[in-house]
């Protein structure tokens, strides 16, 4: 044999134990993701294909952020380019095919040196960030480092090989005149190599030894990085937009549906395999960006949740679980359940449920479907939840409401206000559900009050269920009461069916969500509005006037479950500069960055005794905008921000008011 | 292996408002919904650890009509192995000592090694029917308890009481009758498959003829008491401040006092 048969041999035979290791690693990924109960995620194809070019390919989320837009785009589109070139080569050196040819072909040669410095510069600013300042989001492990040393590496050393090539004065391996035609020489085009064959000239480093030293030294460090991928954080190369392929496309603020069967051993998720498949994927797919971190409201406020660390934490166990279940041996086998143990009880419980980390997340992780599993579990299986919950969950039960009242004073707000009952007079357009904060708790009726006497004024036909109503079930399933909360969810849908219910509105974005979103699940679909849409659809079709502006510096509080989790965002600002004189003021974190009351996921009910507090963080940003009104549209946020304020002893500077109380005393009377 | 006993009773959930039936000598029943007696929770919990250390069967006894089941299933599905529903129209408006009477002719059919009893029911607030027991049983009784001891081999408890201002540890014999304070414990939260266990677990149905009780000597006939007349309590009304200078604030102080509150 030739010895370049014998290279290339070596070549060939190394390709293939590459495929293999490469194929294996991603194997593994499927088998222990297959550990999970079966989920599909086949349907909607239009959609799914759409996010996978928006999200995936274009990664719409990643650029959200100006420092991955800068290097994670340098690194993404150097390095495909710089794959697309090599391709090229494979493709005519062993093919023979030539593709690329003449002029084109020159130009693609300099674009290819171009792209190699544009990763370099990528992976310089990346490993800055991650060495350098080091953002406490950001581990450094030794995977870390390696990923980017692999990436710096193989185009250094191709630089080096193309360098050394040109000082032998070998033209370049691509380019030829024609198909079949002569090679051309390519070093005019090559900036960087001709620079380094400068250098190299001056050390005297030549001839096709040297040059076949750097070539293979640059194969071999491809070769490692495509071996390393599928076992390191390299793989999100190919999970994260998968990933974005099979989101969760249900709506954003809807929990998943458990089936109770009378019969069944585990309700929620105790072990690994009880997840779905699709969410141990969700496991494999976190490449530790931190973004979700960065957001969470309890980690801001110094509690132990990290949204990251969930899914590490679970991923870890799943490695480790994952080897004895995958032996068959090790399924019976008692093991420790996830809440409390893999993660810890505070971590679970400190989640607000605001959605904040699944927004910011780049490859659509789903955090709050596992917490909420796991909180199912740790209530419905194992009792394991903060004391506070206990006597809730009891007037839940013969009560109906999570405020330790009788069920038979709901309506009492209501009772001077001549508001139509729907067991007196079902001929309404709308059914007002009032939801249990605004039928019990003092502050919240008197938005109650303000938002029906706005809906008299304007016409609009409504009725109320009075005490036929019940808690919505929205912070039941959030507590991980789901067999409670789908109690309610179904006793509501029969009364809302007796009356024949088509249309609702509610003031609080709580029992809208999960009226609007969640109840179809159980085979209530109702046309529902939250009461800042029809405060600024009767706005603009002029059935409301207001007849004078307040004079109020105002600031807008997004609640959580009308922002991030509906995506309403413009109609309560609509509604809110439309009665203030002054210019609408905006927090550090709005829209889409809001920040949360600290009541999401039952937390309303709950003591908050770790770290700071989150509604008094949320006052302190309404206060640094020097706002002197607080608006929200959420009666959660109302209590929570309240409280705030007095905490801060800032009542003198700042008022928390709902959107429907600003607007009723602007109208027209 | 010990064989534990627990009274509980079905009572009206005081979330809700309560009024009073035309009578004004009962509640009305319109509205009402009905719980299982909170201190009876912490008995059936105290009852569940003591199983749980000991190993053995925990049996609840209540007596009610047809709806007092529910009570039952509740502490079923707490975790309690089987209960016994003294039901029987004869004994509608049954007085505390015939209560006990029939609890404690209920726990002699069964072997009985510990009793255990809310300290009172929220409805009547009476803390009587325990004691009684024991006394009809002939055996110790502990009221109030907060914490319970049980001596390896199940023959003797040691048991604390709060009283004013300190712990009073006493030392009993078993079987004994020992009513729950509330802060004996914390009362699980029944689990999903508990509550769907409970709805099979075995519910023995008694009348005073099983038992071989006269009915004539039970019913609001042969009650030792009548209640005379219920009242609610009046009504609290806001505070009222009342500003302006402080002469003139005082001097409407005084008037307000004497002529609407009648106290000076």
């Amino acid at each position: 044999m030739e010895p370049n048969e014998i290279w290339l041999l070596a070549m060939w035979g190394l390709s293939i134990l590459l495929l293999v290791v490469f194929l294996y690693g991603f194997y593994r990924k499927y088998r222990l993701a297959n550990l999970g109960v079966q989920e599909s995620r086949w349907d909607k194809m239009g959609e799914r294909v759409k996010s996978f070019f928006v999200f995936g390919l274009l990664q719409r989320r990643v650029v959200k952020e100006p420092i991955p837009l800068l290097f994670h785009t340098a690194i993404y589109l150097g390095f495909l380019y710089l794959l697309l070139s090599t391709t090229l080569v494979f493709v005519q050196m062993d093919f023979g095919i030539n593709l690329l040819y003449g002029d084109t072909c020159l130009w693609a040669t300099l674009l290819a040196d171009l792209a190699g410095i544009v990763v370099m510069s990528g992976v310089i600013v990346a490993a800055y960030r991650r060495y350098i300042s080091k953002p406490t989001r950001l581990e450094r492990r030794k995977e870390d480092a390696i990923a980017l040393a692999l990436i710096f590496l193989i185009v250094f050393t191709g630089f080096m090989a193309e360098g050394v090539r040109i000082l032998n004065g070998d033209p370049g391996p691509l380019c030829r005149t024609s198909p079949g035609g002569q090679p051309m020489d390519d070093a005019a085009w090559s900036p960087v190599g001709v620079a380094l064959a400068w250098f190299f000239e001056v050390l005297s480093l030549q001839g096709e030894t040297v040059w076949g030293v750097f070539w293979w030294v640059h194969l071999l460090l491809a070769f490692a990085f495509i071996m390393y991928l599928p076992y390191s954080k390299l793989s999100h190369i190919f999970i994260g937009p998968l990933n974005t392929f099979f989101r969760s496309l249900r709506p954003k603020g809807a929990l998943k549906k458990m089936e109770i069967k009378e019969d069944a051993e585990v309700f929620g998720v105790q072990k690994i395999q009880e997840f779905t498949t699709k969410q141990l994927w969700d496991l494999h797919a976190c490449m530790e960006c931190g973004r979700c971190q960065d957001n969470c409201p309890a980690w801001q406020t110094d509690k132990p949740l990290s949204p990251k660390k969930i899914i590490t934490d679970l991923r870890e166990h799943l490695y480790e679980r994952g080897k004895v279940l995958l032996k068959k041996s090790g399924e019976g086998e008692e093991v420790p359940s996830l809440g409390g143990n893999v993660v810890q009880y505070d971590e679970i419980w400190a989640c607000t449920t605001c959605g904040a980390c699944q927004e910011h997340c780049p490859v659509f992780i789903e955090h709050i479907d596992k917490i909420v599993d796991i909180r199912r579990a740790m209530v419905m299986m194992e009792s394991n939840f903060p004391n506070e919950m206990n006597p809730v969950l009891r007037n839940m039960e013969t009560q109906f409401n999570p405020y330790m009242v009788g069920n038979d004073t709901r309506a009492d707000w209501a009772e001077d206000l001549g508001i139509k009952k729907l067991s007196a007079d079902q001929d309404v357009e709308y059914l007002y559900f009032v939801g249990c904060t605004a039928s019990f708790d003092d502050r919240n009726k008197k938005v109650a009050t303000a938002f029906a006497k706005i809906m008299k004024r304007a016409g609009v036909s409504f009725g109320i269920l009075g005490t036929e109503e019940k808690c919505c079930g929205e912070p039941l399933r959030r507590m991980g009461n789901e067999y409670l909360g789908q109690m309610m969810i179904t006793e509501n849908i029969n009364v809302f069916k007796k009356y024949n219910v088509k249309k609702i509105v509610t003031a609080c974005p709580h029992c809208f969500n999960t009226l609007k979103n969640e109840y179809p699940d159980f085979d209530g679909k109702f046309q529902v509005i939250h009461h800042t849409e029809l405060l600024s659809d009767l706005m603009k079709k002029g059935k409301i006037k207001t007849s004078k502006k307040l004079p109020a510096i105002a600031t807008y509080h997004d609640s959580c479950y009308l922002g991030r989790h509906n995506d309403i965002y413009d109609q309560p600002r609509d509604a809110l500069e439309a009665v203030t004189s002054g210019q609408l003021k905006e927090m550090k974190d709005n829209k889409w960055k809001g920040f949360c009351c600290g009541a999401g996921g039952g937390r309303m009910w709950m003591e908050e005794t770790l770290g700071s507090r989150i509604n008094e963080t949320r006052v302190q940003q309404a206060l640094d905008v020097k706002a002197d009104t607080m608006a929200t549209a959420c009666p959660f946020c109302l209590i929570m921000l309240g409280d705030g304020i007095k905490a801060k002893d800032a009542e003198e500077k700042l008022d928390i008011v709902d959107i429907a109380e600003m607007f009723e005393s602007a109208m027209e009377k | 292996m010990m064989n534990i006993i627990v009274c509980v009773k079905q009572v009206p959930d005081t979330a809700a408002t309560i009024k009073l039936d035309p009578t004004g000598k009962s509640i009305s029943q319109e509205n009402i919904t009905y719980v299982l007696n909170p201190f009876d929770e912490y008995a059936i919990e105290e009852a569940l650890q003591t199983k749980e250390k000991f190993g053995g069967e925990v049996t609840l006894v209540t007596m009610g009509p047809d709806r007092a089941e529910e009570a039952l299933r509740t502490g079923l599905a707490m975790g309690a192995d089987k209960g016994i529903h003294i039901t029987d129209p004869q004994l509608a408006g049954t007085d505390f000592f015939g209560t006990a009477r029939v609890l404690a002719a209920a726990i002699k059919t069964v072997p009985h090694d510990i009793i255990f009893c809310g300290k009172v029911a929220v409805d009547d607030n009476a803390g009587q029917v325990g004691p009684q027991i024991a006394e009809l049983l002939g055996i110790p009784q502990v009221t109030a308890a907060t914490k319970v001891e049980i001596a390896e081999g199940g023959a003797s408890a040691k048991v604390n009481r709060e009283i004013e201002g300190a712990t009073e540890v006493l030392q009993t014999s078993l079987p004994a009758v020992i009513t729950a304070e509330k802060d004996l414990n914390q009362p699980r939260y029944p689990s999903l498959p508990g509550i769907m266990k409970a709805k099979q677990k075995p519910v023995q149905k008694m009348t005073l003829a099983d038992l071989g009780l006269n009915p004539a000597e039970f019913g609001s006939g042969a009650s030792k008491f009548e209640i005379t007349s219920m009242a609610m309590p009046s009504k609290r009304e806001g505070g009222r401040i009342i500003q302006g200078d402080l002469p003139v604030a005082v001097r409407e102080l005084v008037k307000l006092l004497h002529e609407e509150a009648k106290v000076i």
